[in-house]
């Protein structure tokens, strides 16, 4: 999904904007992914498998601020020999998740509806 | 994953974070850190079926972010002014910023004038004081940062002490009437070129009427034997010119048409009083004796004096004509150019 390629002012100012909308999405994303337990790898892994790649850099440090914002669950837990941190969704992540899926989908529902006047707009 | 190699980069890695990490959770985000790189690195292994090359762990720890850039993003964002108070810290240093300037070159100046003499000196004491503002306006920049970072600080403990987003439309100064500002009513012009008429009538009559000039003290300088140095009377020559030519563009500036001229006319008029009162600085010499009774030391430190205060005199108009300037060459620079 990385559409980021050569450095012109354009695909500068392309990237940058990317980001800006890509940030909000994410947190909606990790947020509907932990209504099932992951720690930090597999969860990276079955956001990329959905098509929505996201940094180790990013990923790990965010999961850590939805915990102290108390949207998030964390423990401990030994898999495969090894110890983990595993993350869920909070009682309070699923109320605030429900809230911006309804805030994202009013947001989705008036840009189509501008999209569809302007599209109007132009052919008559 | 088991080659003493690739532990070791890996571990070397994860220390490499844990200097920039604050000690409280250090230990914790490490092992974190570590779990989902090994796992990482234990599927990539399962991938080719063998252990990973060192090189091959680097790419992956490199895809993984620089140390210090990791350890950062564990961190709540730091600034020393954020973006609440930044525009209020940018506002105050652009009108500050101004007067700084020239409360410190009128000190310089005054301190210059009243210790050196002849322009050459005065103009390389100027050029000593602007080389010595650069460090004043460091020093400035760094206090003025100071202050606002401790409002930042003060403003975040204190939650909406600081009433920031509290303001009304109504309060607003009213919008500056631009054609207006660009050309000055009739009355204006003709009060104007008044004045100017009045003030020429002032300058003949000084020199046959000098209590004009002394007023009642006319009569105490008149006892003390002296008389005005031979540089007044070029002076005067010069200064009637100046006037008249001033006196033409107050009358040019009656009709309309003369609009864009009027700034370039006005700066060339004020150039010019500024070398007339640096010829007078120059010469030094304003009062001469006239009697055997006049006592030469008073004398010289009244020429003194008198000297500073032309000094003082020329500070001022280079400032206005610097103002001027500035206002003259203001719209015609970029608006990026004047972002600072």
């Amino acid at each position: 999904m990385d559409t980021s390629s050569n450095s012109t002012p354009d695909s500068q100012i392309f990237d940058s904007l990317r980001l800006e909308l890509r940030r909000g999405c994410l947190i909606v994303a990790v947020l509907a992914q932990l209504k099932t337990e992951h720690y930090g790898y597999t969860l990276r892994k079955a956001l990329a498998d959905q098509g929505l790649a996201i940094e180790e850099s990013t990923l790990y440090p965010l999961l850590r601020r939805l915990e102290t914002q108390q949207l998030l669950t964390s423990q401990w837990r030994e898999e495969d020999k090894r110890n983990k941190r595993f993350y869920k969704l909070s009682p309070q992540g699923e109320t605030i998740l429900t809230q911006l899926l309804a805030e994202w989908n009013s947001i989705n529902g008036s840009v189509n509806n501008i999209l569809q006047n302007s599209h109007a707009e132009v052919i008559s | 994953m088991n080659t003493n190699t690739t532990i070791d980069l890996l571990e070397r890695y994860l220390q490499a974070i844990g200097q920039s990490l604050p000690p409280a959770n250090r230990e914790d985000v490490l092992n974190e850190l570590r779990a989902n790189l090994t796992a990482q690195i234990d599927d990539r292994e399962e991938e080719l079926d063998r252990p990973l090359t060192e090189p091959e762990l680097a790419a992956i720890l490199k895809a993984h972010g620089r140390p210090e850039v990791v350890a950062m993003r564990y961190q709540p964002q730091r600034y020393l002014i954020g973006p609440s108070i930044f525009p209020f810290y940018l506002l105050t240093m652009r009108r500050v910023l101004p007067f700084v300037v020239a409360i410190y070159y009128v000190a310089n100046f005054v301190k210059i004038a009243a210790t050196r003499n002849g322009i050459g000196s005065i103009a390389g004491g100027l050029v000593d004081s602007t080389f010595q503002l650069i460090p004043v306006l460091f020093l400035w920049l760094g206090v003025m940062t100071i202050i606002f970072a401790i409002l930042e600080r003060t403003h975040e403990s204190c939650g909406k002490k600081w009433h920031l987003d509290e303001w009304s439309p109504a309060k607003l100064p009213p919008v500056k009437p631009q054609d207006a500002k660009k050309r000055r009513s009739l009355v204006s012009r003709v009060a104007d070129l008044a004045f100017h008429c009045l003030w020429m009538a002032y300058v003949i009559e000084v020199p046959r009427h000098p209590y004009l000039l002394f007023g009642p003290g006319y009569s105490f300088v008149a006892r003390l034997q002296v008389g005005w140095a031979p540089v007044w009377h070029t002076f005067y020559v010069a200064l009637w010119f100046l006037l008249l030519v001033q006196l033409g563009i107050k009358i040019a500036n009656l009709f309309e048409g003369v609009g864009r001229w009027r700034t370039p006319l006005d700066l060339t008029s004020k150039v010019f009083g500024v070398v007339l009162i640096g010829w007078l600085v120059s010469a030094g010499t304003y009062i001469v004796a006239t009697g055997p009774g006049t006592d030469l030391h008073t004398l010289a430190i009244v020429n003194h004096w008198i000297g500073v205060s032309f000094k003082i005199a020329m500070l001022f108009m280079l400032l206005d004509i610097a103002i001027e300037v500035w206002k003259y060459l203001r719209p015609h620079i970029p608006v990026a150019r004047l972002a600072f």
